[in-house]
């Protein structure tokens, strides 16, 4: 990259930008966002700084990705789109993430959010109407949340109660990214007095068709970070919809939305990754520039180690999220469990990792202009994005019930051995089946095999795989002694430690299986052992400090990775 | 921690009244309060019964049966009373 060139972002070429190889779009995608450096470049971190510091999405930026046509990436392939598979689009993505996540998912990550209950339970007729919408360039909008209730979707206010015409809507929705300017919203509403989860259906709702005077959605709110994002609010005056809007069998939202976000929890963290690419990079820079006691400070001991490990952190990461992206293809059955464990870790991960940076980085991490501004941007988009769609505690609360089957009948069974393809970041899949989604994982756990069962060539990951089978062991053992209130989701923090130890050695199990099945980064055991040991710190296995040659081969891979300008996750996609 | 089950058992019948008393045992353990404590036709929602929680009801189910039932059973047989019912029709049809 040369920061003499001034990057003029052409059109990418439409046979390029819809190429069945989501390989082949996501590189297409990252010249299409071009150098990071280039100060012309409309999508350069000077613009999205700008951009940022007047609280709105760089325009220019939205025009260059209605030319690639990312909307076509949310829909899936037979209904005209580009959807796949679950894994490269979270790749797709993260390539604009890197960059500018408030673009991200400011320009429609929530449009594929809110498609997914559309392809779940919609007619065709309404999987047609939502498709067109966003093949043309328009908005879906996911309308769940009310401040009032959080994450307590069973509670929702907002009701769609039988009229004459239809339906009438009462009530509002906060936080909905992009409502102000969509054409239309699912909105998820209440449409039974009854308690209990067959009281909800999702409304699939032409905003534009609406009465005027019923409804209102020019409420705007600002935030500490993804600034530019338009999260407004919605409020229904008694407003009529007809009543085909509903989605599916009336009541059967819940259901929908627990499989539903099941993709989502296992997409998102893995876009995410692309915050802490960028942090690393922001950091690395700053301490290979700056010179203290006569080298550079990324030179010095205690600095190198946090580059060194926040590079195996973000590897970590983006093992689980992929695995996890991949599972809801190849183990549909499980993935109730494994997809609330990567929603919870990855963004854990990433901002425990912001902030060893950020005592790196000094002033240089809080301060607005200059060189490495862009590390306080992310800092700040971090946690919102870490919290939005699902916190970690709901996250927990998914996990905890499940833990005493699991422990009884999953963990150190007899079973197949995770399939390869699991493990193969961004290989072909079989078709993703919602349907195919179980709300429950009946004490299935494939993955966990990874540690338990697998045995590894290298004796140093052998070694480091049963840790975290004894681990595992443990876990076994305190959840089939849990007390039954320990086993909801009123458990004390007994119950959520468990969750909380146990996605740790679900990230283990990827990171084994990555490294073994995968073909990049090389095979060379390294990083493997590295991250392997960042996970058992964590949870005080005292493995020790890495081995020193582990730590050294990593550190190498990581100044090679920025001097190249790949990415440092386990694509090392040459960037632009 | 008492479980009542001792292991899957398959018979060819299995009385309402045996299923009934089972689950209001096994809600009773979860709630952790007493089994008269359980009436029959209230819903499981109102006396503390996530709904979330109750999805994990099938994997006691499979144990005690040997029965494969929808996670949502509970959901859709909201109270003791209601997945008796469902349950003895299920145990009838095998």
């Amino acid at each position: 990259m040369s920061e003499t060139i001034t990057h003029a972002p052409g059109p990418v070429p439409a046979a390029t930008a819809a190429d069945p190889d989501h390989r082949v779009r996501t590189a297409a995608l990252e010249r299409l966002v071009g150098p990071a450096g280039d100060p012309g470049n409309p999508l350069g971190t000077a613009a999205v700084l700008a951009a940022d510091e007047q609280g709105e999405l760089s325009a220019e930026g939205e025009r260059l990705l209605t030319g690639y046509g990312l909307n076509a990436e949310f829909v899936p392939r037979a209904l005209g789109g580009r959807f796949t598979q679950a894994d490269g689009f979270a790749h797709l993505m993260r390539t604009v993430f890197r960059r500018d996540c408030s673009l991200g998912i400011g320009y429609g990550v929530t449009s594929f959010i809110a498609g997914l209950p559309i392809w779940a339970s919609g007619s065709a007729a309404q999987q047609r109407r939502a498709a067109d919408i966003l093949l043309s360039g328009g908005r879906v909008v996911a309308a769940y949340t009310e401040l009032a209730h959080g994450s307590d979707f069973s509670r929702v206010g907002l009701t769609a109660t039988p009229a004459p015409e239809g339906l009438r809507l009462r009530g509002g929705k906060q936080l909905v990214n992009n409502v102000s300017r969509a054409e239309a919203a699912v909105v998820f509403a209440r449409t039974s007095d009854r308690p209990g989860s067959r009281s909800h259906s999702h409304l699939l709702v032409d905003l534009d068709r609406l009465p005027a005077d019923a409804v209102r959605r020019d409420i705007r709110y600002p935030t500490s970070g993804v600034r530019g994002c338009l999260l407004g609010g919605i409020e229904f005056d008694d407003c009529p919809v007809p009543a085909d809007s509903v989605l599916g069998t009336p009541g059967g939202a819940m259901e929908t939305v627990l499989r539903a976000f099941q993709v989502t929890r296992s997409v998102l963290p893995g876009m995410v990754v692309g915050i802490g690419d960028t942090q690393l990079r922001a950091a690395l820079g700053f301490g290979l520039g700056r010179r203290l006691y006569g080298r550079p400070v990324a030179g010095l001991p205690y600095p190198r180690a946090t580059l060194v490990g926040a590079f195996a952190d973000l590897l970590v990461c983006d093992a689980l999220a992929t695995v996890g992206a991949r599972s809801l293809h190849l183990l549909p059955g499980e993935t109730s469990v494994q997809s609330a464990a990567v929603k919870y870790l990855v963004p854990k991960l990433l901002q425990e990792s912001s902030y060893r940076l950020s005592v790196l980085l000094g002033a240089r991490s809080y301060v607005r202009t200059g060189p490495y501004a862009v590390f306080q941007k992310a800092a700040r988009d971090l946690p919102v994005v870490a919290l939005a769609h699902a916190g970690s505690a709901v996250c927990q609360a998914t996990i905890v019930p499940q833990l005493p089957r699991l422990a009884e009948r999953g963990w150190f069974r007899p079973g197949a051995a995770p399939p390869a393809a699991l493990f193969r970041p961004g290989d072909p899949l079989p078709p993703l089946d919602l349907a195919l989604l179980e709300l429950n994982a009946r004490g299935r756990d494939t993955l966990s095999r990874a540690v338990t069962d697998t045995e590894y060539d290298d004796p140093r990951v052998n070694a480091l795989a049963r840790l975290f089978a004894g681990e595992l062991r443990g876990i076994a053992r305190r959840a089939a002694e849990l007390p039954a209130r320990d086993r909801t989701v009123l458990a004390s923090r007994r119950g959520f430690l468990l969750a909380d130890r146990y996605a740790h050695v679900l990230a283990a199990a990827a990171c084994l299986g990555v490294w073994q099945h995968g073909d990049g980064p090389p095979r060379d055991p390294a990083w493997v052992i590295c991250a392997l040991h960042r996970l058992a710190d964590r949870l005080g296995l005292k493995p020790g400090p890495p081995p020193r040659d582990a730590a050294e081969e990593l550190h190498t891979e990581l100044l090679h990775r920025h001097e190249e300008h790949l990415s440092f996750d386990l694509i090392r996609a040459p960037l632009a | 921690m008492s479980i009542a089950s001792t292991g899957p058992t398959a018979p060819d019948t299995v009385p309402a009244a045996d299923i009934r008393g089972w689950l209001v045992e096994r809600i009773a353990f979860y709630l952790e309060c007493s089994t008269e404590e359980i009436a029959e036709d209230a819903p499981l929602v109102d006396i503390g019964l996530d709904s979330v929680y109750s999805l994990t009801l099938c994997g006691d189910v499979e144990d005690r049966f040997g029965l494969t039932v929808e996670p949502t059973m509970a959901w859709d047989h909201p109270t003791v009373g209601a997945i008796t019912a469902h349950l003895t029709e299920e145990l009838a049809r095998r």
